[in-house]
C-alpha cells in the first residue's frame, strides 16, 4: 500500500504519503489531548494586542518573584515582575490592598518622566512617573492587566516608541 | 483505512482558497483590522503553543513566548510576503524565542496560577497514558522512543497546516524534495517502530 525499501520499511527520502499524513494527524491529536493549549490563551493574546501602535516596542518578562511580606495581620505575598525592552526596564511590585484591589508600584530604568497606562478589564488607568522613574497605581482591579509606557515626547531620533508589556494576571 | 485529507501539502484542492484567505487576513491586519488579527491569532496560536512546549518550555513560559511572538509579528508584517511565509515566520520566531527564554534560565516562582497544570516538559510519560485511548498507546510509546530532536520536529510538523509544510520544513532544516517535503528520518523511524510493535500496525 505504501512505498517501502528493501527491508520493508518506509525510507526517509520519499515524499510524504497518505499514511504519513494520517500518522501526523494522530500525533497532533495525541498532543492536543495530553498537553492542550490553555483555552483562554487566544483571548488573552487578543486583549494584549488590542491596543497596538504601529511602532511598539515589546517588553519581555525577564524575572518574576514572590516575596513573603510580613503584613500587620498575616504573611502575605508581594510579587515583583521585571520587563525588559530595548530601551526600558520596567519593574513592578504588586501588593494586595485590604479592599481586594491591588497596589502596583513601579520603576522605570533609565529613570525618566513618562505617561504610563495600566489597561485592565474594567478600563484604563493612567499615571505619570516622576523624574526618578517611579510610579504607582494605588487601586487596580484584579484580573488581566497590561502596562503601556507612552512614547517620550522627544527622543534622540524624534518621538520615541511606546513600550508594551505582555498581559499579566494580578 | 480512510484518510480524510483536507490539508494536502501540494494538492490543488483547497490551497488557493486558503492561501488567498490568509493573504487577505495579513493584508487586513496590516491595515489595522482587529478582527483579522483575532482570526489569525485563533488559527495559529495552538501551533505556537505546541512549538514552544516542544522546545521544552514550562507552560508559563510557553504562554509568555506565544504572546511575545504575536507582539513581534505586528512589527514584522512587512516581512510576510506569502501566506506560507506566515507559518514559517511564526514557527521560526517561536523556536528562537523559546531558546532565548531557556537560555536565560530565568528565575520564576509560580504565582497563584493553579489553572496551569504542570506537565513533564519532555516526552510522554505514564501520566499521559491514562488519558489516551488504548488505540493510540502504541503510537504514544513509539513517539517516546524517538530522540528528543525527532519528538520536537514531529510535534511541530503535526501542527503545521499542510499547505505550509514546504515553507516550514525548509525553515526547520528538513529536506524538501522536488515535489515537496520528504518523510525524513523521524517519520521513517516512527513508522519502523510501529511496524515492529506487535500490537501496532499504525491505526
Amino acid at each position: 500500500m505504501t512505498p517501502t525499501d528493501a527491508d520493508g520499511f518506509a525510507s526517509a527520502d520519499e515524499p510524504l504519503d497518505d499514511l504519513d499524513l494520517a500518522l501526523l494527524d494522530d500525533v497532533r491529536d495525541l498532543y492536543q489531548a495530553v498537553d492542550p493549549m490553555p483555552a483562554d490563551l487566544p483571548e488573552r493574546i487578543r486583549f494584549s494586542l488590542a491596543l497596538r501602535g504601529l511602532e511598539v516596542e515589546v517588553a519581555r518578562l525577564t524575572a518574576e518573584e514572590d516575596l513573603p511580606v510580613l503584613a500587620t495581620r498575616a504573611v502575605e505575598q508581594s510579587r515583583t515582575v521585571t520587563f525588559d525592552s530595548d530601551s526600558l526596564t520596567i519593574m513592578i511590585r504588586i501588593d494586595l490592598n485590604t479592599d481586594g484591589t491591588a497596589r502596583v508600584d513601579g520603576w522605570l530604568a533609565p529613570s525618566q518622566r513618562r505617561e504610563i497606562e495600566m489597561r485592565t478589564t474594567a478600563g484604563t488607568l493612567s499615571v505619570v512617573s516622576d523624574e526618578q522613574g517611579r510610579f504607582a497605581f494605588t487601586s487596580v482591579p484584579r484580573g488581566i492587566v497590561q502596562l503601556v509606557v507612552q512614547p517620550a515626547e522627544q527622543g534622540p531620533g524624534g518621538p520615541g516608541q511606546s513600550v508594551m508589556t505582555p498581559e499579566l494576571v494580578i | 483505512m480512510t484518510v480524510v485529507d483536507d490539508r494536502r501539502p501540494t494538492g490543488p484542492a483547497g490551497q488557493p482558497d486558503r492561501g488567498a484567505r490568509i493573504a487577505g487576513l495579513v493584508r487586513a491586519v496590516r491595515d489595522g483590522s482587529e478582527d483579522a488579527l483575532g482570526q489569525i491569532v485563533t488559527e495559529f496560536s495552538p501551533m505556537l503553543w505546541h512549538v514552544a512546549r516542544a522546545a521544552g518550555l514550562s507552560p508559563d513560559d510557553a504562554q509568555d513566548v506565544v504572546q511575545t511572538v504575536w507582539m513581534s509579528l505586528l512589527s514584522h508584517l512587512d516581512d510576510i510576503h506569502t501566506p506560507a511565509a506566515l507559518a514559517g515566520w511564526l514557527v521560526t520566531t517561536t523556536r528562537r524565542e523559546a531558546w532565548r527564554v531557556r537560555g536565560a534560565g530565568r528565575k520564576q516562582v509560580p504565582a497563584d496560577q493553579d489553572w496551569l497544570a504542570e506537565l513533564p516538559d519532555r516526552g510522554p510519560g505514564s501520566e499521559e497514558l491514562a488519558i489516551i485511548g488504548d488505540g493510540r498507546r502504541a503510537l504514544w510509546s513509539a513517539i517516546g522512543q524517538l530522540t528528543p530532536r525527532c519528538q520536537e520536529l514531529l510535534r511541530i510538523i503535526a501542527f503545521v497546516p499542510r499547505p505550509d509544510y514546504r515553507a516550514v520544513a525548509a525553515e526547520l532544516g528538513m529536506p524538501v524534495g522536488s515535489i515537496g517535503p520528504t518523510r525524513g528520518r523521524c517519520l521513517a523511524k516512527l513508522r519502523a517502530l510501529l511496524a515492529d510493535d506487535p500490537e501496532g500496525s499504525p491505526r
